[in-house]
């Protein structure tokens, strides 16, 4: 029985392997750039303010310390960072919002509800900002007032969705087949719940790279030596017009972050919406 | 064979999905019918079987999805449908040709009372008489009761029933030659069920409209058109008029037949079809019937897709041993 | 299994709906009964009740001479798994991250507490049995059609080994092709020793595999008795309208009837 046609590639796939490969060449080099490279990116190796050269590929920066060594540096403190900054709240939001969207009991529902409402009232940055100012600089800060705020988000979409899985009918079909109540919960309905509240934590990713750079650039970050995108775009910035290299090239790189998320979860909504055709 | 222009006219018709660059992935292969001025025609198919897709190239709607006719021709009163261009299918889609959608799946627009979407529908045609009471009209037409309460509520108010005549009524504002009915009593309750193809019955009778009514069920079917067509993984199997269709000639609908609920004796033998319809795009060589063939024979395997015997408008069957069948 | 006297009331103060009033009746082992009716009898609610997924608001629903919702529990843990139910839509009954397979796996295993490689061959059985064959037990719910997946569905069902399997419109989503797939199967069950509760608003579907029906309106049993006599000699006019409804052969000598 021979097939008719060539097996059809399946839709997205360029995204992903696009996305996923820019990021984990971003990662790689993040990993063996501060092990290998030439310079150390806290050493200070050079004359200050000197362009790209065959030496120093982006350029030296107000020390003198290499960008080049410095931009990969941070790749796992901005990264590293962020990703913390969007599990924690994923997986508190995610559970959270699906017991709340599962529960009759109507005061707990109520309040939380409004817990969650009221926290997502406030413009997420802003919020985030006067959490970690009140806390103190850091990334520890960081992560903490980024969990505080952005578990509400999740837990809003997950609570949506948990009320409607759990009037499914292989929710119900569970109950009348006499699975025990946690089994359900974690088998059936969170991870029906998850499969939303993963695709916002992907685009949430993209967004929270930008909010922890932001935060170090406003100096709430990171405390000095410690390489870091926005901290470097924040003392590059002044003297921008200068030496552009110690500004541009952090800021390429939070670019690059940013578009390999973006690229690799288009293609796998591409992928599950191919999926979905019928 | 006569002369006539045929309300309809499918003519050896392909449908393809463009994939990626050079691919186009085929699912309708072979579609063969026509529908005459006030004729009432059925279209029996599994899921799968191209019937929608048909009906889509009937109203043009096949570019959104992607799709359009690599073959064949698809004629309407003379017309050649492949060859005119959106503007001349404004003058016919809602105009001359209706279409009601799936009950289960879309219905009326839930934001919009029912006055104004029947408004909407009358827009688009010339009428005499203020709009409302044209409105009321249509859904005298369509045997609703209580118009004056009807008119002024929402969707969701309504049954499902309900909602189907409202779909009707829409899609009849314009007097159309040929309504498209797409499975319009899936999931809708049987006496639901039978008072709509009553309705419609009589909308053919009283307006002449020709009706192309699509379904999964022979049985709905054989009830009440005039002429059956019978499609398989993207092909016509089997049409001709109904009466003589009650001993069918290809195997396909013989086991549909077999099939039918009303007729089994209960708690009786109740014949199925074995395995599945193949899944689009993975069509074997030959006819694609065979691997749930009862009679199928060697040459089955090979080849082109059997042909439809016969002329348009006889009974046609496209099966290779047609002469075997109840003589197993 | 015995329903007495059963009544469910929704909803609260000033706006209470009666679904289900006063019911009863009986299934037997290996009894196929059907519960016919329009959409909004009650029927539906009354199917659940019987599965146990929610408590009437009145009477009592007993197995094998237990009560059924003993206190505010329902069905004492031995006799859960004894009535299973099938739904009415294969699109939302299976998990659509579960293939066929790891469902039924599942609820073999939490029935029988055998290990995982036993369960899926068990699994494996179950489907087959079902029609459903190892390549398509692979494949999550949106790969497979409306009747593969009712299919599926019973197969869970099935795992539990219960006595009573109620059946919820089963066949109202799915092609007619298909609907006869899985009576078939359903008939084959019966012949297993199966009881089967038939829910439909389509009496073809009833007619067929049933023994006795009840038919149902506005949450009230109007007419009830043997299929065969009800089919022949309806006495309510509302059974008559029903009947009278079926598509094809059989409504068509229901109408020539009532036209005398």
């Amino acid at each position: 029985m021979s097939k008719k046609g060539r097996k059809v590639r399946r839709e997205g796939t360029f995204g992903i392997i696009v996305g996923a490969g820019m990021m984990g060449a971003l990662l790689l080099a993040g990993l063996l750039i501060p092990l290998f490279g030439k310079y150390d990116a806290n050493e200070i190796s050079a004359e200050q303010l000197m362009s790209p050269s065959s030496t120093h590929y982006f350029g030296t920066d107000m020390l003198g310390r290499d960008v080049f060594a410095r931009v990969f540096d941070a790749v796992f403190v901005d990264i590293g960072t962020a990703f913390t900054g969007v599990l924690i709240p994923l997986a508190v939001g995610t559970i959270v919002g699906t017991l709340l969207g599962i529960s009759r009991n109507r005061r707990v529902n109520s309040f939380i509800g409004s817990l969650i409402d009221g926290i997502n009232a406030f413009p997420f940055l802003i919020f985030v900002i006067a959490l970690v100012a009140f806390l103190g600089a850091g990334l520890g800060s960081i992560i903490l007032a980024l969990s505080l705020v952005n578990w509400a988000r999740y837990a809003r979409i997950a609570r949506t969705r948990a009320v409607v899985v759990n009037q499914q009918g292989y929710v119900e079909a569970a109950r009348t087949l006499g699975y025990k109540p946690t089994r359900i919960l974690f088998r059936h309905i969170i991870p029906n719940v998850s499969s939303e509240t993963r695709a916002y934590a992907l685009s949430d990713f993209i967004i929270v790279i930008i909010a922890v750079a932001a935060l170090s650039f406003l100096g709430l970050g990171v405390n000095p030596p410690q390489a870091e995108w926005g901290a470097m775009i924040k003392d590059g910035a002044n003297i921008i017009t200068l030496a552009w290299w110690a500004a541009i090239f952090p800021g390429l790189a939070i670019c690059w972050a940013g578009i390999s998320v973006a690229v690799f979860s288009e293609g796998l909504t591409k992928r599950i919406g191919e999926g979905n055709q019928q | 064979m006569s002369s006539d222009v045929k309300l309809l006219d499918i003519n050896n018709v392909a449908i393809g999905i463009k994939r990626r660059k050079r691919e186009t992935l085929v699912i309708v292969r072979e579609a063969n019918f026509d529908v005459n001025y006030g004729e009432m025609v059925g279209i029996v198919g599994e899921s799968g079987s191209g019937k929608t897709m048909i009906c889509r190239a009937i109203i043009g709607t096949l570019e959104r999805r992607g799709a359009s006719v690599i073959g064949g021709e698809v004629f309407f009163e003379g017309l050649d449908l492949r060859t005119i261009n959106e503007a001349k299918w404004k003058t016919l889609r809602g105009k001359v040709i209706g279409y009601v959608p799936q009950s289960a799946l879309a219905g009326p627009n839930p934001v919009l009372t029912i006055e104004k979407q029947l408004a909407e529908a009358l827009s688009q045609v010339e009428g005499t008489g203020s709009m409302k009471n044209r409105s009321k009209e249509l859904l005298d037409l369509v045997k609703i009761r209580r118009v004056d309460t009807v008119m002024k509520q929402y969707p969701y108010q309504l049954s499902g029933g309900m909602r189907q005549r409202v779909m009707i009524a829409c899609a009849l504002a314009s007097k159309p030659k040929l309504l498209i009915a797409d499975e319009p009593t899936t999931g809708l309750d049987v006496t639901v069920q039978s008072q709509i193809m009553e309705l419609l019955r009589e909308i053919r009778r009283d307006l002449g409209t020709a009706i192309i009514l699509i379904s999964h069920d022979l049985a709905l079917v054989d009830e009440v058109c005039d002429k059956i067509v019978v499609m398989h993984a993207g092909a016509t199997v089997e049409v001709g008029p109904t009466s003589s269709m009650a001993t069918p000639r290809h195997p396909y609908t013989v086991a549909l037949n077999s099939s039918r609920i009303d007729v089994a004796k209960p708690g009786g033998e109740l014949l199925t079809i074995k395995g599945n319809p193949p899944s689009v795009g993975q069509w074997n060589p030959g006819c694609r019937f065979a691997e749930r063939c009862d009679y199928v024979q060697q040459d089955c395997l090979v080849g082109e897709h059997p042909a439809l015997s016969g002329n348009k408008g006889e009974h046609q069957s496209a099966c290779l041993h047609s002469e075997k069948i109840g003589k197993i | 299994m015995e329903v007495e006297n059963v009544s469910v009331t929704f909803g609260s103060g000033s706006s209470t709906v009666e679904a289900v009033k006063k019911c009863s009746l009986t299934v037997h082992a290996g009894e196929p009964i059907g519960i016919v009716g329009e959409s909004g009898s009650g029927k539906s609610t009354l199917a659940r009740v019987m599965a146990g997924l929610q408590p009437p608001s009145a009477g009592e629903i007993r197995f094998r001479g237990d009560n059924v919702f003993k206190g505010n529990k329902s069905f004492q843990s031995g006799n859960r798994n004894q009535v299973q139910m099938v739904f009415q839509d294969p699109y939302g009954s299976l998990n659509p991250q579960l293939t066929g397979l790891s469902a039924v796996a599942e609820a073999v295993r939490i029935h029988t507490k055998v290990g995982k490689d036993e369960a899926e061959q068990k699994a494996l059985e179950l489907l087959e049995r079902m029609g459903i064959g190892k390549l398509d037990a692979l494949k999550r719910p949106r790969q497979l059609s409306g009747g593969q997946r009712q299919r599926v569905s019973v197969a869970r069902a099935l795992s539990a080994n219960p006595t009573v399997l109620l059946a919820d419109e089963p066949t109202s989503a799915i092609d007619q092709s298909a609907q006869a797939q899985l009576l078939k199967l359903f008939l084959g069950l019966l012949n297993d020793g199966l009881a089967i509760v038939l829910v439909s608003h389509d009496l073809g579907v009833i007619r067929y595999l049933t023994k006795r029906v009840y038919v149902m309106k506005d949450g009230v049993f109007v007419e009830s008795g043997d299929t065969e006599t009800v089919f022949n000699d309806p006495q309510e006019d509302y059974t008559k309208m029903l009947l009278a409804s079926i598509p094809g052969e059989l409504g068509k000598a229901a109408r020539a009837k009532l036209k005398r």
